[in-house]
């Protein structure tokens, strides 16, 4: 079975001064996979763009690439998917998580890229000085022998219950040590946290960006426009695949996530990032997101 | 040493080389070209620009040791080889780890060391360019038991070809009698071979080729700037570039004009702000999306610097013997504290002083797709002791002669002619423009100093005119001409002893003065290629001068030196600028700011007079003014030849706001707006300048703030018209809004 959702997600930018131009790069557009199917999909810049662009990233993902040459104090971008997720049952693989790594030191041809690029430290997920740390938390789910997918679900589980989630905590400045060291956080750390326990150990771990289905406090309506976007991690297993689990709900696998993109961490995948020319000013930036079921 | 010592030279070369005698007199020459060059302490030390913006320099100033490093036919041409063999066999390497990656699938490259690093460009995956590596430095030593090794590569901008170029231009100077004498291959010829690799990197014919720098704040911008003249190429700067409809366009005073070809001399990281792991903000938003769509090429292209990676650099031999398998002929310095064949280096920069010192040569090549030329020379870069080869301290760099003649030339396709004359970017424009409003004030301002202080030297009894009236008048005078009210700069005059105020208030001229040249020295080291080399010395004696005003150095033959100075660079800026959009600009500039002094000065030396009761001792006064004002403004000659009558007001302001034939006037500077306005197609500017002009006929109290405004506008107009452009990009706050979901 599976369900479909329209997935709605807006930013808006308003500036102090006018801009006499701007460049936006945006990935908002669901990337089709094994359980997803994406059936339609817009990206739209207010004002209308002088020009647009759109390609694949090295990683498979669909950027979108604007210009807008004209002065403007306000720039909106929206996203509008329709996708179909089909239900996915528990991924099975009882590899032990030693043997998966040995297998990827040894591995050749077009996987060593796509695996192999999934296990070194990256611009948020810094091995080299928190390796040690990450290394300690991994272990306690990636005990001697362990299947690699029950290693993965422990590991999920352990962060959903020793952090806490703090929507306040942190923004994109702080750095994993922070997240570490106070154990709250917010769903792109928990993400990180994952990707980093994951390659610690020597393993391929992906973070994911994208959506989730947020359910209304019982008895109240669905709120349009109250979502968020989401992240969470996606670990390669020989014979499952990339196994995705959500560290911020305790999920394995993920049922109600709708997949943007993937990449080594955050900077791969930010969902909108540009630059504008301009005198220096104040900015204010809204962001919506709707994720409704059809 | 033994008469088969490697790197040095021998026989009668080593005799006219080192002779003592000579060796103090050719490095304080090598010196004194480099400073001429900007590249010694020229642009260090520089104030703000004219924008306000800091300039921060980090490159350090070094010098050229007159001893070269000398490498025989025979081992230049083997070394040169294997530097050939090497630069083709990274581009085949960069190509695949870009391309199929086959170097990865089998492990000679980890995927994991190119994950772990920026310098792998996830932009570039999967990119084909025409070539990755169209430029190419490597770093190479000789070890003390004579193996010739691989230091590093240098493969993303390689620094450093501009100053090679500029190396030998300084000893062609410093010793010409040994060049003479002696069969030493030419580096003339390198840069027809990067113009033509430049222009193979593209498909397009004959295309438009610029140097992309990353301004005054790179650490080596003037390497690129002498470069860019060499190559005779645009100097330009992210600030000159858009990207609009997949192309990369100049701007110019005339528009956009599209480009071709950007050498890029900026690292792989800043060139694009838009991109993953991208950093700084020199680069142009949008630039690998042009890239990307073929738009425009970059040499090197976007990526190249992966081998610099030190992730990757452990992997770069074996990927060599896996895809060149023949053809490696040097192998890898292994451990940087490998001992190092010395040379003789300057007495002074000696290490531990026994004048020996283990040294780096940086030897450079391009390639045009067919084949690669190595310049027959090089850099060679002193170590300090303990220094890591890669990273020498010492700041010392050595010319290196290969004996022997060298080929003859080979031809190429032709590049379309850019004239310097027609073409003109628009942040060149703009540092030619402030340039030379800051000669212009700077010169008044010194001038005036002059003037006063050898009135008071000749009759010190005028600081006491008229219970200080005249010290008050001329009190007036350094203020306005100085344009400030700063009481950091310039001392008030309330109720002290008048001939003080004065002396100190010269002194505060002289810092102002200073300041003023340091604005200057910055706008015009951005614009060198615009200016002759004798201009460059003129700049560096300047920048000499400029310390002795800063310290209240005042006396009148400081200020002569220095307005002989300005009136170099005056003449120079006539005399060698051809009459296009460049010398325009700039003659706007100074015409401008010529207008501005005129009433500076008028307005402080007899506009106060005016009206107030003349009794005898004023008349004095006003006579001792209006002299100074006719000095100031260097028409008193000519005052002298028209009227044999002691000076009178309303002659000198005749003279210095309404005759036509004076070159200082007022009127002279606005029919010369009006013209450059004029010729510049520029209809605000011809109505600004019309507008001023009719200002003229006014009574001299309305005159003068009548113009003042109306000349005020017209320097508003010319930035809002020709500079408006780039302000500083601004980095677009990425959405920090994932601090959602909880199912």
């Amino acid at each position: 079975m599976s369900r479909r959702y329209r997935v709605a997600h807006t930013t808006s930018y308003r500036y102090g001064a006018s801009m006499t131009d701007g460049y936006t790069v945006a990935c908002l557009v669901p990337r089709p996979t094994d359980h997803q199917r994406v059936h339609e999909s817009t990206v739209t810049l207010d004002p209308q763009p002088s020009e647009a662009d759109s390609y694949l990233d090295a990683f498979g993902n669909l950027v979108h690439q604007f210009g807008l040459h004209e002065m403007h104090r306000a720039l909106t971008i929206t996203a509008v998917s329709v996708v179909d997720l089909d239900e996915q049952e528990r991924p099975v693989d009882d590899t032990a998580w030693e043997d998966v790594v040995a297998q990827l030191d040894a591995m050749t041809g077009p996987l060593a890229v796509d695996a192999g690029f999934f296990r070194a430290t990256s611009t948020f997920v810094d091995l080299t000085d928190l390796g040690v740390a990450l290394r300690s938390i991994a272990e306690r789910s990636f005990t001697a022998g362990r299947g690699i997918v029950d290693a993965a679900e422990a590991l999920c589980l352990d962060i959903f219950g020793s952090f806490q989630f703090d929507a306040g905590f942190s923004d994109l400045s702080t750095p994993l040590t922070r997240v570490l060291a106070a154990r709250r956080g917010v769903c792109q750390d928990f993400a990180h946290l994952a990707v980093g326990c994951l390659r610690s150990i020597g393993l391929a771990a992906r973070y994911v960006s994208g959506y989730i289905e947020t359910a209304p406090p019982p008895g109240q309506p669905r709120l349009v426009g109250a979502d968020a976007s989401h992240a969470w991690c996606s670990v390669w297993t020989p014979l499952a695949g990339w196994v995705d689990f959500d560290p911020t709900n305790g999920h394995l696998p993920v049922n109600r996530h709708v997949t943007v993109a993937w990449g080594r961490d955050y900077a791969d995948v930010t969902p909108v990032r540009g630059v504008m020319i301009g005198p220096p000013t104040a900015q204010h930036l809204d962001v919506a997101v709707d994720v409704e079921p059809l | 040493m033994s008469a088969g010592a490697p790197l040095q030279p021998h026989g009668a070369l080593r005799a006219a080389l080192l002779d003592p005698e000579r060796r103090a007199d050719r490095q304080a020459r090598a010196d004194r070209l480099l400073e001429a060059d900007g590249a010694g302490h020229l642009v260090h030390d520089l104030p703000v620009r004219s924008d306000g913006r800091a300039a921060a320099i980090e490159s350090r100033p070094w010098r050229v040791d007159p001893m070269p490093i000398v490498l025989d036919a025979a081992t230049y041409r083997w070394l040169s080889l294997a530097v050939a063999e090497r630069m083709e066999a990274l581009e085949a390497v960069v190509a695949d780890l870009y391309g199929d990656r086959t170097l990865v699938h089998d492990r000679t490259v980890p995927a994991e060391a190119l994950a772990a690093t920026d310098r792998y460009r996830i932009n570039a995956v999967g990119a084909r360019p025409t070539r990755w590596l169209s430029t190419y430095a490597v770093d190479v030593a000789l070890t003390a038991d004579g193996v010739w090794s691989i230091v590093q590569d240098l493969t993303d901008a390689p620094p450093g070809i501009g100053y090679a170029l500029l190396d030998r231009s300084v000893m062609s100077r410093v010793v010409p009698d040994v060049m003479a004498s002696t069969e030493i291959a030419s580096i003339a010829r390198y840069t027809g071979s990067m113009r033509r690799a430049l222009a193979a990197a593209t498909s397009v014919d004959s295309p438009r080729i610029v140097l992309f720098s990353g301004g005054l704040d790179h650490p080596s911008y003037i390497d690129h700037s002498y470069l860019a003249v060499q190559l005779g190429v645009h100097l330009v700067e992210g600030a000159d570039l858009v990207v609009r409809q997949r192309r990369v366009w100049l701007r110019t005073l005339d528009g956009l004009e599209p480009v071709d070809v950007l050498y890029r001399r900026l690292e792989d990281p800043t060139v694009d702000p838009l991109e993953i792991a991208a950093h700084g903000s020199v680069g142009v938003p949008g630039l690998l999306q042009a890239v990307r769509a073929g738009g425009v090429a970059l040499a090197n292209a976007h990526g190249a610097g992966v081998l610099e990676a030190p992730d990757v650099t452990p992997f770069v031999e074996a990927a060599i013997a896996r895809l060149r398998p023949m053809e490696q002929s040097l192998p890898r310095l292994a451990d940087p504290g490998t001992p190092l064949a010395t040379v003789p280096v300057a007495p002074e920069a000696g290490a531990g002083g026994h004048g020996e010192a283990p040294v780096v040569l940086r030897l450079f090549a391009v390639s045009d797709g067919s084949s690669v030329s190595v310049l027959p020379g090089g850099t060679g870069r002193v170590l300090a002791p303990g220094d890591d080869p890669r990273r020498p301290t010492a700041c010392i760099a050595k010319d290196v002669w290969v004996l022997g003649r060298t080929l003859a030339p080979t031809f190429g396709p032709r590049l379309p002619q850019v004239d310097f004359g027609r073409s003109l970017p628009t942040r060149a424009a703009d540092a030619l423009y402030w340039t030379n409003r800051s000669a212009e004030r700077a010169e008044a301002m010194a001038r005036a100093a002059r003037v006063v202080a050898s009135r008071i030297e000749q009759d010190p009894g005028l600081a006491a005119l008229h219970g200080g009236g005249w010290a008050h008048r001329m009190i007036g005078l350094v203020h306005a001409v100085g344009r400030t009210t700063d009481h950091d700069h310039l001392v008030g005059s309330d109720g002290e002893d008048p001939s003080a105020v004065l002396a100190a208030d010269l002194a505060g001229l002289g810092r102002l003065v200073a300041g003023e040249i340091g604005a200057l020295l910055t706008e015009a080291t951005t614009v060198r290629e615009y200016l002759s080399v004798t201009t460059g010395r003129v700049l560096a004696h300047l920048a000499e001068l400029r310390a002795g005003l800063a310290r209240g150095r005042v006396g009148v033959d400081d200020l002569d030196a220095v307005l002989a100075d300005f009136a170099a660079f005056a003449g120079l800026w006539h005399e060698s600028i051809v009459r296009g959009p460049a010398w325009r600009i700039g003659d706007t500039g100074r015409r401008l700011e010529r207008a501005l002094v005129v009433i500076d000065l008028v307005e402080s030396t007899l506009l106060t007079a005016r009206g107030a009761p003349a009794d005898d001792a004023q008349r004095e006064v006003d006579a001792a003014a209006i002299e100074v004002l006719l000095a100031a403004n260097e028409s008193l000659v000519a005052y002298r030849r028209r009227h044999r009558s002691d000076v009178e007001a309303d002659a000198a302001i005749a003279l210095v706001i309404h005759d036509d034939s004076n070159p200082r006037s007022l009127v002279t500077a606005v029919e010369r707006l009006r013209r450059h306005a004029e010729e510049g197609a520029w209809g605000v500017g011809v109505d600004l300048a019309d507008e001023a002009l009719a200002t003229l006929s006014l009574p001299l109290h309305e005159l003068l703030p009548a113009a003042r405004a109306v000349i005020d506008r017209f320097g508003h107009a010319v930035v809002e018209r020709w500079f408006s452009s780039p302000v500083s990009p601004i980095l677009m706050r990425p959405t920090d809004e994932q601090a959602g979901a909880s199912a």
